[in-house]
């Protein structure tokens, strides 16, 4: 295929597979991503999300078929490729009992950056997100909002080309929200790619130009928010969402659930 | 973050390093990372000291080393008095290994056990080989300070005594028995995994804390006494069950070097001492990547493991809770309790220290003048000790780990929250102390007899009372409902006037046993009077 050798692509998934003992969890992914997508990744709980963005990460390192990143597959020893590459994780793992200076600079120069330019560069970024006051105290101390922006912060420090975002919003406030949002198309339009994993179909529908649908470790659909609408004949991701993971008893169970509520 | 002068050491072997294939500046920056973070947690063997105004930047271990120097002062006798080497250099190693493996799992297991290094960092562009070697000097850098601490000052004084060759055998000694430590703890660590999940690990250290900070306690005893305990005459007869006790092994270079006593068994312990931790060392290395494996679990919990019901907690509820809601919190106290490690770390050493404090004081009492003098004795008395712990751990009550839970009080529709406070004291009296009474009750039976009955269950009432009187310290705030970061452990004025009020409670109930039947007359009044206070508590200082 022509895509395929095209210098524009950043990854790319040949056959994909992945499983833990006897359960299958990636049963053969295949996916190609260029240059500048923002790319919406979803799924149900156990859908196989998590372990897609932990095998591009090099975390996991038993699988089935091809990795390619940057036009170079990935193996255990050359750990290069992530030089160029940003991650927000799920949960808010950080080592908690630094200050988000110590943290920042140091995640900074395991990038390769210099002490100097690191702590600058994290500086002048908190200080944009109102977090100037508390560079120097320890993020143990941070409410949710504050940790995940100086998680951001992180995956950014370094300029990457490639971003993995899973559940980048958790925690922030409507006005942080929208910044990040801007962040993400003005990062996306200078060429960074976007990695974006969530469970808030909203977000999702207005900021990725491509859409990825994840269920039972096969992609179920792939296409922009409008070509999938066409396809399902349905009003918004959610209920594409739903159709798609063939779930529709949500009606069902919201009546049981308020029944037992109601139960003296 | 400070220049560690450990790395500018380490900085000299810069060179070896990377002819590893090892990217030197990254590993530097991760252990520097992994020094600050030791730096800030405070060690166990601080558990039991007042709490002092945070002080910017100081390091909780370095020092927490001061302790072990201070403790280190016990072992001077093994090496300085005496030649039996095999039976000296046995206890010197036998102290030294449990020392430093308690410390070690109580301190250092989040270190073992980190998951958060593989998501941190190998996320970031660091080889696995980096970061395993950071792993590795850090634990090593720790052991390295641990046990120079411990040993220094009873080596050296060993090493003017009994000459260099000494020095030489008790530090390779020492780096033998650290590699056997570590393997042992991983591979204790690696079943642990291997059959129960992360929250019975977790569990599993809670507990060892406990029992470092209850040895450490002990150990200032025994520190006091080792120059008197140590019997260097005792001779070595050899059996095969001293195979099984690895401090021997360690013990028997010394013997076969500098006595050159060179029989079967004190070669065949020297041939263990020096192969068995590179065996070990092997087989570890074998299994790290499924312990890794397994270390996964720590962060997901298979959850089921539906818990054991105490059939008898719900006996005693409907036994001594009345209303309602004092029934609700009583179960409610129950399990915060039972579940909360970081209250057990508080509470649970001073609970093991009352056990044994008794019997420390009669111990003396005996090598002053003779058991049967201490049978016809009124020491039975000494139980009053295991009260010691009640108004620390009363005080300790109204902290928590998950203290922002405490919302949940207000939100409720209740009208008082006297019950709340009642039931966690019915608790705490039932699940904290009744066991170590109990205990003590049994065994000073057995050496007192039964004549002594009325006397413990006057103690008992005492310490019913006690535990009112006590509760003023709770006054105001609600139980579990602050940071354990605020505890400034109660020191000073509150328990000296807690402990004098419990010196009376003993004085008086020593003069009434001269008194003929004044001993159940007593119980009567006591009774009376901790029913009333009960109740008046449960009007005044527990409400508002």
């Amino acid at each position: 295929m022509s895509i395929e050798t095209n210098q524009d692509v950043v990854l790319c998934l040949k056959d994909l597979k992945k499983d833990y003992g006897t359960k299958n969890v990636l049963k053969g992914i295949n996916l190609t991503v260029q240059r500048g997508q923002i790319i919406g990744y979803i799924g149900p709980n156990g859908a196989g999300k998590s372990t897609t963005i932990k095998i591009l990460l090099g975390l996991e390192s038993e699988y089935g078929g091809r990795v390619e990143i940057f036009g170079e597959e990935i193996n255990g020893n050359d750990i290069n490729y992530k030089r160029k590459i940003g991650y927000v994780p799920e949960i808010a793992e950080l080592y908690d009992n630094l200050t988000a200076n110590e943290y920042l600079t140091f995640v900074g120069e395991l990038y390769g950056m210099d002490l100097q330019a690191a702590d600058e560069k994290a500086r002048s970024l908190m200080k944009v997100f109102g977090l100037e006051a508390v560079y120097h105290s320890r993020i143990s101390s941070y409410s949710k909002g504050m940790r995940q922006k100086v998680l951001i912060i992180s995956s950014l420090l370094h300029n990457p080309d490639l971003l993995f975002l899973d559940e980048p919003l958790s925690g922030l406030d409507a006005n942080s929200v929208m910044v990040f949002k801007e962040i993400l198309a003005v990062l996306a339009s200078q060429g960074k790619t976007i990695f974006y994993s969530s469970h808030i179909m909203d977000v999702v529908e207005k900021i990725s130009n491509r859409i990825i649908l994840i269920n039972d470790g096969k992609i179920v659909a792939d296409g922009s928010f409008n070509e999938l609408k066409e396809q399902n004949k349905e009003g918004t991701l959610e209920q594409i969402f739903n159709q798609l993971t063939g779930f529709n008893e949500y009606k069902a169970l919201a009546e049981e659930f308020v029944s037992i509520v109601q139960r003296i | 973050m400070k220049n560690f002068r450990t790395l500018r050491f380490l900085d000299l072997f810069r060179g070896l390093f990377e002819s590893f294939g090892i990217n030197y500046t990254v590993m530097r920056r991760i252990l520097a990372v992994k020094l600050t973070m030791d730096g800030r947690r405070t060690p166990t063997i601080f558990n039991q000291q007042t709490k002092k105004k945070k002080k910017p930047e100081e390091n909780g271990f370095m020092k927490s080393l001061g302790i072990y120097v201070l403790l280190s002062l016990m072992l001077i006798p093994f090496t300085m008095l005496g030649s039996n080497f095999l039976y000296q250099m046995s206890i010197f190693y036998g102290i030294v290994m449990f020392l430093v493996m308690t410390s070690m799992i109580s301190d250092f297991s989040n270190v073992l056990l980190d998951v958060r290094d593989k998501a941190i960092l190998l996320t970031k562009p660091v080889n696995k080989k980096t970061l395993n070697v950071a792993k590795t000097i850090h634990v090593c850098i720790y052991l390295i300070f641990l046990t120079t601490a411990l040993t220094a000052i009873p080596l050296l004084i060993g090493t003017y005594r009994h000459g260099i060759l000494f020095l030489l055998l008790g530090v390779i000694g020492l780096v033998l028995v650290n590699l056997f430590i570590v393997v042992v703890t991983a591979i204790i660590y690696y079943f642990i995994l291997r059959f129960f999940d992360g929250e019975k690990l977790k569990d599993i250290i809670n507990y060892v804390q406990i029992g470092l900070s209850v040895s450490i306690a002990v150990g200032y005893q025994v520190l006091a006494r080792s120059f008197s305990v140590v019997d260097m005459n005792i001779t070595f007869t050899p059996s095969w069950w001293q195979f099984l006790i690895p401090p021997i092994w360690f013990g028997a270079p010394f013997e076969l070097f500098l006595k050159h006593h060179s029989d079967f068994y004190i070669i065949s312990f020297s041939m263990l001492a020096l192969f068995i931790p590179i065996i070990a060392i092997i087989i570890y290395s074998r299994l790290m990547p499924s312990f890794e494996r397994n270390l996964q679990k720590l962060t997901h919990n298979s959850g089921g493991g539906s818990r054991k019901k105490h059939w008898w907690i719900n006996g005693l509820v409907n036994v001594i809770c009345r209303s309602k809601e004092e029934k609700v919190f009583f179960r409610f106290a129950d399990n915060m309790m039972r579940n909360e490690r970081e209250f057990r770390l508080k509470v649970y050493p001073a609970l093991g220290m009352s056990l044994i404090v008794p019997f420390i004081f009669m111990f003396n009492e005996i090598q002053l003048n003779s058991y049967a003098h201490l049978v016809t004795s009124k020491w039975y008395l000494s139980v009053y000790f295991s009260c010691l712990m009640i108004p620390n751990a009363v005080a300790m009550l109204k902290y928590s780990g998950k203290y922002k839970g405490a919302w949940i009080y207000q939100s409720a529709p209740l009208q008082s929250l006297a019950p709340l406070y009642s039931a966690v004291l019915k608790v705490f009296i039932a699940n904290l102390f009744l066991p170590i009474y109990l205990i003590l009750s049994a065994v000073f039976i057995g050496i007192f007899g039964l004549k002594i009955i009325d006397d413990l269950l006057v103690v008992l009432v005492t310490a019913t009372l006690f535990t009112v009187i006590c509760s003023n310290y709770l006054k105001g705030t609600l139980p579990f409902s602050e940071s354990f970061e605020d505890a400034l452990q109660s020191g000073g004025l509150k328990v000296i006037l807690a402990l004098l009020c419990l010196a009376v409670f003993a004085g008086i109930h020593f003069a009434i046993t001269f008194i003929p039947f004044g001993v159940p007359i007593y119980l009567f009044i006591l009774i009376m009077i901790t029913f009333f206070s009960w109740k008046q508590a449960y009007r005044t200082v527990w409400n508002f």
